[in-house]
């Protein structure tokens, strides 16, 4: 078994990883299984579910119906995460579309799979192909044929669930069935499909990080519906898993370590990075082979926090790329109250979506989208519904009910395209805890996602007829999904783009960007699985290129 | 049955002697060509005797290939390939040698087995039954050429030979005989469960050289981090109060509720072998169980699953700071955290008895907690037809969170009181000590020379004894 060294508070590894979420995790595990000795730097804490857990029984009402899906978790005061109830301002917002850029995310050992909904999408075949099809965007260097071996790798790895029905998959390009078959759908997913599916909205089931029966020491998922903000018996893939499988072989991870400074060599090949522990006291990691897969906000603000006087830019910056590009999937909801008993929220939080409108020669004009038909309990909103009638006792009581199993909620997602003025920047006023520059994210959204959520509002009102909906209403405003990409993004001219086709910066040899940021395009489904396979590509890039060392 | 979990932790530092091996994956073996009517029987009698339980890894070994590393404080005891491969199994054992390595345990090269291999048990099949075994394994299993690692004990217990030794002492060399005061149906019970089943392998107490003390049969013991229970006919510390078809649905499925539910070995040993038995031989069976002359523990007042009741506590927790990840947490904040959502926060379980009840059950009220410890560290894993009860462990591989051992003394002890209504608590060592498979026994505790010396003693003592017993029953 290999391990690092340990030298008066430095340490030397083959790997250096930085981030300990789903992506830095993965790759951490290959390599120590590898034979390669692994460090990982973790700027959060290692948190103890049941205490995140309680604090969520102890949240206000306010906060659940809200969805503060932050404020449970514990921060280290040295590597902030957003807050929200109330905002802490880490990640200031600027831009007209600023507001929806609100991100949550949470810097701990296992990253933010604590309070994901488990949703393992695929891109489809032509999002890697965006420029070359529809004329917008840009194209991956890469092709759907290239990561599709990985996604499959990721599936297995996450012990996913999905349909085995290629009539029901999207896409249905696989190489291998998914290792466990779907979650089985309740009343409400099922009676939804029936009523919107003769109309081409395309409800499937969606393919999640979880399963019906136990996987791999993991219980079998047991309807808490409480996936985000936690899964309170564990029974959602939460990359911790991964970690502590890592930390079996061998591999070293340090929590509450903060890398703030990347050191470089003649060739511009990495030679350490620089981190604080929790007593603020600095330390070396040396290495032959470096990643940073802190997603697609935190690995551009390192990145150029560690600008050095041969990288002046920032690391990774010749092309000026590094924090620009920045998407997430622009979200609104659609809630109305069905004429009929849907009985949503029974089983996990999202179990089928409608992918229909996820692709088509429209996509030269505006966005695509999704609409995932929320299983979350309607009971909050409902209560707090019903309160305002005016309503007590018994008539409360019963209104509360049939609000709760008449209601629904879609979540719907708009494809943003690659732009260079949505970026993440440096604060020059904002510090954290550790006097280093918070992150300031500027975001304008084109058209493109207008004339996309003009074109959903349509489509839903068709939905909400097809239920006779009353009390039915969009949102306007836009809302952020947490699925940062782009920010690190992928290309084969090292002028225009930070990463090659294996998530290698184009300026180091050494140094790897896997994760949200080199995702060339959004398309509109949640990020996590394209991340992890992009992680598990480079991992064996990384292995090869260790092996050859 | 032994607990021989296919959970490595669970069976790390086994006692030797009761590191056994019972099992069934028996029922999937793949066939191989024709077999005759004694194979059949024989796969029907290898599921009974759970020969998979060791003799298959479980982490998708092919049936019967062995190579499962068995740990022991003793060193790693490694299972054999007991398929009929030439190379790598038992292909070139006449029936005879089959025979005396299963009922004497000794190979075909003369070497001694490690009674890891429950002979003292497997003795007692009948001469039908041992051909028809034998013409199973050599018919109906598939050979596998594999050879898995040697065993290779530490001195002096690499000393196969002392086992000769411990043979003459503990090992009666005999049939099982039926009783003729008794029915067809408690013999065919008592041949089940003393031959095949070998339920006093782990139900038995052990002595000091690790044999099973005849005299207290059935009254319980320790077996590695758990515990399996006194199931002696005493309605207070046995099982004298249950029903005959209570006992069979407990074989059957590993679960009675609200009493008690099958965990470790036990449900190894369900999930392998009972669960397959025909519903007579299941009949048989408890019939044979109920008769067991009772034994009582002169401490236990009142049976393991009388006592406690629903909690109500949630109330209390809400509405201030969780201390559930401080330094010195609560127990109750620590149950509300990672017990609750399953077993709610009464205590109660769910209506479908999917997740137990914690309260007038046996792994709570009992006065060994060993089975709560365990529960907690290791989890349960329990397959019965398409139904497989799984509870996660929180011990070093858990998915779910890992405890430490205060916080499992913690969560352990408000159990026992809050819900258990037992007046048990438990320390820190109780866990350390479960979490390294139980306590080390006496023989490998004990400094060699003294070894030697209890040796002598003992057989001393024992020879005239043994002598005229052996005597007795080879005619």
């Amino acid at each position: 078994m290999s391990v690092p060294t340990f030298s008066g508070g430095d340490a030397d590894a083959d790997l250096v990883v930085v981030g300990s979420g789903v992506v830095g995790a993965l790759i951490a595990d290959q390599i120590i299984g590898s034979g390669r000795s692994v460090l990982v730097l973790e700027a959060g804490p290692r948190l103890d579910r049941a205490q995140v857990v309680e604090n969520w029984r102890d949240m206000s009402f306010e906060r659940r119906v809200s969805s503060d899906y932050q404020g449970l978790y514990p921060q280290s005061p040295f590597a902030t995460a957003p807050l929200n109830f109330p905002p802490n301002d880490y990640v200031h917002l600027t831009g007209k579309d600023g507001g929806s850029f609100s991100q949550g995310y949470i810097r701990a050992v296992g990253g933010t799979t604590w309070h994901w909904a488990a949703s393992c999408w695929r891109h489809l075949r032509v999002d890697f192909r965006m420029r070359s099809t529809y004329g917008v965007g840009r194209d991956w260097p890469i092709t759907y044929d290239d990561l599709e071996p990985y996604y499959c790798r990721a599936e297995e790895a996450m012990g996913v669930s999905g349909p085995n029905d290629p009539a029901r998959q999207s896409p249905s390009n696989r190489s291998r069935p998914y290792a466990s078959d779907m979650i089985p759908w309740a009343y409400g997913d099922t009676r939804f499909a029936e009523v919107v599916n003769p109309h081409g909205y395309r409800s499937v089931p969606i393919p999640q990080g979880r399963t019906v029966q136990p996987w791999n020491g993991r219980p079998a998922c047991c309807g808490n519906n409480n996936c985000q903000p936690i899964c309170p018996i564990g029974a959602m893939y939460n990359a911790v898993h991964t970690v502590q499988a890592a930390e079996r072989k061998g591999a070293v991870v340090l929590a509450e370590s903060v890398v703030y400074a990347i050191d470089t060599d003649a060739n511009n090949r990495v030679t350490a990075v620089r981190w604080y522990d929790r007593e603020r006291k600095s330390h070396r990691a040396t290495g032959r082979a470096f990643v940073i897969a802190c997603n697609a906000l935190e690995t551009p603000r390192l990145l150029l926090i560690a600008a050095n006087a041969q990288n002046p830019q920032g690391i990774a910056n010749r092309s000026d790329q590094v924090g620009r590009n920045l998407m997430d999937h622009s979200g609104f909801h659609c809630t109305f109250l069905a004429n009929e008993p849907l009985w949503l929220g029974r089983g996990p939080a999202q179990s089928s979506c409608l992918v229909g409108p996820r692709d088509g020669e429209f996509r030269s004009q505006y966005s695509a989208n999704k609409m995932i038909l929320n299983n979350i309990s309607r009971v909050g909103p409902a209560t707090q519904q019903a309160l305002k009638l005016g309503l007590t006792g018994t008539k409360l009581k019963e209104e509360i009910r049939r609000r709760a199993i008449h209601g629904v909620d879609l979540s719907i997602s708009l494809e943003p395209l690659p732009e260079s003025h949505n970026r993440v920047t440096l604060s020059e006023s904002r510090r954290d805890g550790l006097g280093l520059a918070c992150p300031d994210v500027h975001y304008e959204l084109n058209d493109y996602v207008h004339r996309g959520y003009d074109a959903a509002v349509q489509q839903l009102q068709h939905i909400g007829s097809l239920f006779g909906a009353i009390e039915f209403n969009v949102t306007t405003a836009l809302n952020a999904n947490n699925h940062m990409m782009g920010s690190t993004i992928m290309g084969s001219d090292p002028r225009d783009s930070v990463v090659d086709r294996d998530c290698r910066a184009h300026d180091h040899a050494n140094l790897w960007l896997p994760g949200g940021g080199p995702m060339t395009s959004a398309s509109v489904v949640n990020s996590t699985l394209t991340m992890a396979a992009l992680g598990l590509r480079t991992a064996d890039v990384v292995q090869r290129m260790l092996e050859h060392a | 049955m032994i607990a021989r979990s296919v959970y490595c932790s669970v069976i790390e530092h086994l006692p030797m002697a009761i590191v056994c091996m019972f099992a069934g994956a028996a029922i999937g073996a793949p066939a191989q060509g024709d077999t005759s009517g004694d194979a059949e029987r024989g796969r029907y009698l290898a599921v009974a005797g759970d020969c998979t339980g060791c003799h298959t890894r479980p982490d998708g070994g092919k049936p019967f290939a062995g190579g499962y590393a068995i740990s022991s404080p003793l060193g790693a005891i490694c299972s054999t390939n007991i398929t009929p491969s030439r190379i790598g199994g038992i292909g070139l054992y006449s029936e005879a040698e089959f025979v005396r390595a299963v009922r004497q345990g000794i190979r075909r090269d003369g070497a001694h087995l490690y009674p890891a291999m429950p002979y003292t048990a497997y003795t007692k099949v009948s001469d039908a039954d041992m051909h028809a075994l034998y013409a199973y394994f050599m018919q109906a299993v598939t050979p596998v050429d594999l050879q898995p690692p040697r065993t290779s004990l530490p001195f002096p217990f690499n000393l196969r030979v002392s086992m000769a030794v411990w043979n003459s002492l503990f090992l009666s060399n005999a049939r099982f005989t039926p009783d003729p005061n008794r029915s067809a149906q408690w013999n065919r019970g008592a041949y089940l469960a003393e031959a095949l089943e070998h339920c006093g392998d782990c139900h038995t107490p052990r002595n000091l050289l690790m044999a099973e003390q005849t005299s207290r049969t059935y009254s319980g013991s320790r077996v590695s981090a758990w515990y399996a229970p006194n199931i002696t006919s005493d309605p207070v510390s046995g099982i004298g109060t249950w029903t005959r078809d209570e006992l069979v649905q407990y074989l059957k499925t590993g679960a009675l509720h609200p009493k008690s539910q099958a965990a470790g070995g036990m449900a190894e040993a369900v999930t392998n072998s009972l669960q397959y038995l025909r519903s007579e031989d299941l009949d048989a069976l408890a019939t044979y169980l109920l008769s067991i002359a009772p034994i009582r523990d002169r401490q236990q007042t009142r049976t393991d699953d009388s006592s406690g009741g629903p909690a109500r506590y949630e109330a209390r927790l809400r509405g201030k700071p969780t201390t559930a990840g401080s330094e010195h947490p609560d127990g109750a904040a620590l149950y509300s955290g990672y017990c609750a959502s399953c077993h709610q926060p009464t205590g109660a379980g769910t209506p479908d008895h999917i997740y137990p009840a914690l309260f007038h059950n046996t792994a709570t009220g009992s006065r060994h907690a060993e089975n709560l410890i365990a529960a907690i560290l290791f989890g349960v894993d329990r397959k019965t037809g398409d139904y497989r009860a799984f509870m996660p462990q929180f011990g070093a591989d858990s998915y779910v969170q890992t405890l430490t051992d205060a916080q499992v003394v913690s969560v352990s002890n408000y159990v026992l009181q809050a819900f258990g209504g037992s007046s048990v608590r438990i320390a820190v060592g109780d866990v350390a000590t479960a979490r390294r498979g139980g306590p080390t026994p006496l023989l490998a505790r004990t400094p060699l020379i003294l070894l030697i010396v209890v040796c002598i003693i003992f057989i001393a003592t024992c020879a005239r004894f043994v002598l005229r017993r052996l005597r007795r029953v080879q005619p």
